[in-house]
């Protein structure tokens, strides 16, 4: 029993912890780009399918983790562009486009995966694996949880203070924040409204593609249809918590990954409780956190409209 | 002769072209992949309704799709988006896998029918409650809210089925079979149960309430333009609670009448992910729930077709969903023409 | 002395849907002159201007500045040019600092520089004599300091001509002084400002030159100096003639004497709370007799709004009580209110006061739908929404294709007028009017008012909050003005005099 409280559960919490918020966070930070220029982007968790399966695909196909990566990252901008072109030029309903993109990436997944490998379930051997950052790594507990970890854990948490500083200290960042919150002010300034918004979506696809590729290639080194389960719309829920900052996000994104580490701890542990009834608390948390946390003011003011200029034709 | 309003027709005919384009889309993947695609449609059109079977088969599977589209367009025309309709389905379809057996022997057989079909609704409305709170008390978004929820159900039946409602006496997890005269019965002179009718009932009776009734008039508003409804005086957070509690029982009733007619018992790990289809089913019929029967039968009979050849050409079900999500996407970007 | 022509816009014509908004226009700007653009509502200034910003583009014409021809195809061409335009409503964002309102689109490098806007902003402060805190956010600020943040937003950019769109309507008489005094600043300084107005007195006061607009044409231009000459009153008279051509005769106002001493409507130290959470209005007391026209006015239109909806139940009191025919309705629902006969006429017609996307006859009832005959047991009767809908286009005056139209096919005057007519047609024992007849054209204005006196002359109380000075005159029994939240001076119209209104909006007495 007292091995339960012992160090190397710790640790292996925190290690857990860390690893599980990475794809979350990834796909939270594109996703705090998008929202705050104004776009809702449902369509988070298909891209986060597509970008585990096609990584997975090319990188089972071509022996290549690299080109897994590459394949994640072309499927997402291209998921993305298509969103935006919906929702941007044709300022088709978002809601309706995400909806869409998820159902048809998700079931395009699973669809190709059956095409390509049958009813086999293929793992992809050499991938996951660590990289231990030499002097860090040697702390005692700690050490090894947080700097032994995936090359994709160091990027993604390395891009929270980039991604805050392009936020709140460059051009783009403030073009940003000016077309979400009042996109007629900012066009009359004469910033692009669509395009900044093509840039976040792209921005958004493209790390919700990365996410859901490193669950595939860094974590679990394999794929099944319904792996991403929900983390697309926990990354929506971690953005909103986050109320769009970058940072505060990361905070975000480390609850949940705390607590989908625990739901795995208990199991590990051997607490005897079914799988199934662990696997039901990451969500009821979602629902408790939004009770407690959500100040339902700041909400980027053009959220969901689509923009044109003299629509008011005033 | 009246003049036909070429206007009005312009919303069906973009639907139309959505599903053609998809499906020529879905065409082109498969020749990607190395299938043949005239081969698989003139297949799925000949399984699905060339043979009696098929189309028996077809019909009887449009029952759950209205059901749930009948929820959807009650809580789509306020606004409301209840993405979450198959954590409701299961909850009614557990509930009634569960209670149907002590029922039957309890209770005469019309009655046991109703109870056992209220005992969905209820489960289904139960399990939106929480997200219709939410929203209406904090504007919480309904589409997460009810995403989450429907997550946690298909752990939680799963859990259920695998431990206190599961029958022993068979080796699957699963809930005591329902003896077939506990079934539903079937419409006179077939072999299609009355979920149909169930079905066609609830599609009609909805599109009259929203097109009709105070209620789908105050829905309609709130859709159109919530500032002005809540200006009016219309109490927007009690709608939107009816709305939502309108759209999960009726997605409880399905689940009710997948166990009683078709399955005849619950078993975990099981969902056939009618959301998937009937999402983008209900906007492609613009909301009109008349619309929705012609459609219902046409992705009924993708799904059935589907099955059929997936054995025989090796293309996975699974493409029905690829089919659906296209559909979508194609009306979304049709909506671009309705401006 | 002729100054260097800058703009010449020849031959402009723009369309929307069904509206000619300018037809074969011509305009020009010279360097360093106040050129006034002057006409009604719907006369086509805005959106002369809105082609010259790169808001719109027109369908004929030409554009010529500095003598070569030019397109502006977006507003960033339009500041290319030196251009800028100062809009009705504003377009500064109100989650970022003034300083960041100003770098945006001219951050001038991947890096924001603070540092350097900032002396940038000083210099211009210094040069124009506008001061404003940089790093203030600008959804903290006044209307008054909005508007000098924008007009600071343009010298920013280092335009040479400022386009600004009825700037005074949302200022007290006092800062308009202001703005024209800095309007002044500026030209002698060089730079050049068209104003757009309609008002025919600040046209007067301050221009070089003014164009009149009328129905999307030019009408005429006349110079300063010519004005000058003829003096104030024919001035006016001319300006008046080519403006609106045939104006009814204002009649005499003629409002109804009062009937009764007891108060409908009575409100006892209400205060209530503002959208920020702030104290928004307090001290409110007075009361509304029946057959009265009480008419309200103020510089704050988000303290006239308050107090509309205070009255009308869309704001709950913080403090205080309301008394409705002696029963306090303190805690009473929108709905219950209007069922005892309160009505409430939004100032915000198209986002609060109708469903664009809906039929006439649907927007009719939006209120009264749970009443029979238009609905019985929750189903509603669509042949007597329909008749009745008919019955209000007829009796006032809606022009609209039938009751089946949608709301969006409707003109701003016609879709007022469906508003009050729902309003009205419950026979309400009250009525608030806020901004009835804002941006509406002279004859539906004179409709609207007779409707209203009418009312009262039956007997109902009408609650007229408005801007429209003339309108308050001409209409109210009594007189009140809403200053800082509260009401200062509350009188009968036979003791107020326009100049104690307008001090008292300020605050002196």
């Amino acid at each position: 029993m007292n091995d339960i409280f012992g160090s190397a559960l710790i640790a292996a919490i925190i290690a857990s912890t860390i690893r599980g918020t990475t794809p979350i966070l990834l796909a939270a930070l594109g996703e705090t780009y998008a929202e705050r220029s104004g776009l809702l982007n449902l369509g988070i968790e298909g891209m986060m399918v597509a970008g585990a399966f096609s990584s997975f695909a090319v990188a089972l196909n071509l022996n290549s983790l690299f080109y897994g990566f590459l394949s994640a990252a072309v499927v997402g901008l291209t998921l993305g562009l298509v969103f935006g072109i919906l929702t941007i030029t044709l300022r088709v309903n978002q809601i309706v486009v995400g909806l869409g993109l998820t159902i048809f990436a998700h079931s395009m997944s699973s669809f190709l995966h059956r095409v390509i490998f049958g009813n086999q379930f293929p793992i992809l051997f050499g991938a996951g694996g660590t990289n231990e950052i030499p002097v860090l790594a040697r702390i005692p507990i700690i050490g090894q949880a947080i700097f032994n970890q995936h090359w994709m854990v160091y990027l993604t948490f390395a891009m929270v203070p980039v991604l805050y500083g392009l936020m709140y200290k460059t051009r783009f960042g403030l073009r940003v924040r000016a077309v979400g919150e009042t996109p007629l002010a900012a066009d009359a300034a004469g910033v692009n409204v669509n395009r900044i918004r093509y840039y976040t979506i792209l921005l958004g696809g493209l790390t919700a593609s990365l996410g859901g590729a490193f669950m595939a290639l860094g974590d679990l080194a394999f794929f099944v249809p319904d792996m991403i389960m929900g983390r697309g719309y926990i990354a929506i829920v971690v953005v909103m918590l986050g109320q769009w900052n970058p940072f505060k996000v990361c905070w975000g994104g480390l609850l949940f990954g705390f607590a989908l580490a625990l739901t795995s701890a208990m199991q590990v542990a051997g607490i005897n409780i079914s799988p199934d009834f662990i696997l039901m608390l990451p969500y009821l948390f979602v629902i408790v956190a939004l009770l407690l946390f959500t100040r339902s003011t700041n909400l980027p003011s053009s959220l969901c409209v689509p923009y044109k200029r003299g629509a008011d034709g005033k | 002769m009246k003049n036909i309003n070429l206007n009005a027709l312009k919303p069906a005919a973009l639907s139309i072209v959505s599903i053609l384009f998809s499906l020529i889309t879905g065409g082109i993947i498969l020749l990607i992949i190395g299938k043949d695609p005239l081969h698989y449609f003139s297949l799925l059109f000949a399984r699905g309704l060339g043979t009696s079977l098929g189309v028996t088969e077809t019909i009887i599977k449009m029952a759950p799709l209205m059901i749930i589209s009948a929820g959807l367009l009650s809580c789509f025309s306020a606004g409301l988006w209840n993405i979450g309709v198959e954590g409701q389905f299961l909850i009614g379809a557990m509930l009634t896998g569960w209670a149907a057996p002590m029922l039957s022997a309890a209770l005469p057989y019309p009655i046991y029918l109703i109870a056992v079909l209220l005992l969905g609704i209820t489960g289904g409305m139960v399990w939106i409650l929480i997200p219709a709170v939410l929203k209406a008390r904090a504007d919480l978004n309904e589409i997460i809210t009810t995403l989450m929820m429907s997550w946690v159900a298909i752990n939680l039946v799963t859990w259920l089925v695998k431990g206190p409602i599961n029958d022993l006496a068979t080796v699957p997890a699963q809930t005591k079979l329902i003896p077939l005269i506990y079934r539903m019965p079937p419409i006179p002179f077939t072999r299609i149960h009355i979920g149909l009718i169930i079905g066609l009932i609830s599609l009609l009776a909805t599109h009259w309430m929203i097109k009709r009734t105070t209620l789908g008039y105050q829905f309609r508003v709130m859709l159109a333009n919530k500032k002005a409804a809540r200006h009016a005086g219309m109490n927007v957070a009690r709608l939107t609670v009816y709305g939502l509690l309108i759209s999960g029982g009726f997605a409880g009733l399905a689940g009710a009448c997948d166990v009683l007619a078709i399955k005849g018992l619950f078993q975990g790990n099981w969902n056939p992910q009618y959301g998937m289809t009937a999402i983008p089913l209900v906007f492609l019929a613009r909301l009109n729930g008349w619309a929705v029967i012609p459609l219902s039968f046409f992705f009924s009979f993708l799904a059935v077709g589907g099955e059929f050849v997936a054995r025989d050409l090796d293309v996975p079900a699974f493409f029905v969903h690829v089919l659906e999500g296209m559909t979508l996407l194609f009306f979304a970007a049709s909506e671009y023409f309705e401006k | 002395m002729k100054n260097k022509l800058l703009i010449k816009m020849i031959g402009i014509t723009k369309s929307f849907t069904g509206v000619v908004a300018n037809d074969d226009v011509d305009f020009d700007l010279h360097a360093a002159e106040i050129h006034s653009l002057l006409g009604e509502n719907g006369a086509g200034k805005t959106t002369l201007m809105n082609i010259l910003a790169g808001m719109y583009q027109p369908d004929k014409g030409t554009i010529i500045a500095g003598a070569q021809t030019v397109q502006i195809r977006s507003p960033r061409d339009s500041l290319k040019l030196g251009i800028g335009m100062v809009y009705q409503h504003f377009t500064l964002i109100p989650n970022l600092t003034v300083l960041e309102n100003l770098m945006l689109g001219f951050e001038g490098g991947l890096f924001l520089d603070l540092k350097k806007a900032e002396r940038k902003l000083n210099q211009i402060s210094v040069a124009y004599g506008l001061s404003i805190d940089p790093h203030r956010m600008i959804r903290e600020l006044s209307v008054a300091e909005r508007q000098r943040t924008e007009i600071l937003k343009i010298l920013y950019h280092d335009s040479d001509v400022l386009i600004l769109d009825e700037p005074a309507s949302v200022l007290a008489p006092v800062e308009a002084e202001a703005l024209y005094h800095t309007l002044t600043l500026l030209r002698d300084a060089g730079k050049s400002v068209i104003l757009i107005t309609h008002n025919l007195n600040e046209a007067l006061a301050v221009s070089d030159r003014i164009t009149i607009m009328k129905s999307g044409r030019k009408a005429a231009e006349l110079s300063g100096g010519m004005l000058a000459a003829m003096g104030a009153s024919a001035a006016s008279d001319k300006i008046l003639g080519l403006m609106f051509g045939a104006i009814p005769a204002t009649a005499p106002p003629e409002v109804a004497p009062v009937l009764e001493d007891d108060p409908l409507l009575e409100l006892k130290d209400v205060a209530v709370l503002n959208d920020r959470g702030q104290i928004g209005l307090k001290h409110i007391s007075f009361g509304i007799r029946k057959g009265e026209i009480v008419g309200i006015t103020g510089v704050s239109g988000e303290d006239q709004r308050l107090l509309a909806e205070i009255i009308g139940g869309q704001k709950r009191a913080s403090a205080g009580s309301l008394l409705y025919c002696g029963r306090d309705i303190t805690r009473l629902d929108i709905a219950s209110r209007f069922e005892l006969g309160i009505s409430h006429i939004t100032a915000d017609r198209i986002n609060e006061g109708c469903v664009l996307d809906m039929a006439l006859s649907e927007n009719s009832i939006l209120q009264s739908y749970y009443r029979p005959p238009f609905s019985r047991y929750g189903i509603l009767n669509q042949s007597r929404i329909k008749s009745f809908t008919d019955d209000l286009i007829r009796r006032f005056g809606i022009r609209a294709i039938g009751p089946d139209a949608p709301v969006r096919t409707l003109s701003g005057g016609n879709i007022q007028k469906l508003l009050l007519a729902r309003g009205l047609s419950g026979r309400p024992g009250l009525i608030i009017c806020n901004s009835p007849t804002y941006g509406l054209d002279a004859k539906t204005v004179r409709f609207i008012q007779d409707l209203l006196k009418e009312e009262s002359r039956r007997g109902t109380a009408v609650l007229l909050i408005t801007a429209d000075l003339d309108e308050l005159f001409s209409c109210s029994n009594r007189i009140g003005v809403l200053f800082n939240g509260e009401i200062v001076g509350l009188m009968d119209r036979c003791h107020v005099t326009a100049e104690k209104v307008a001090k008292l909006m300020l605050g002196l007495s």
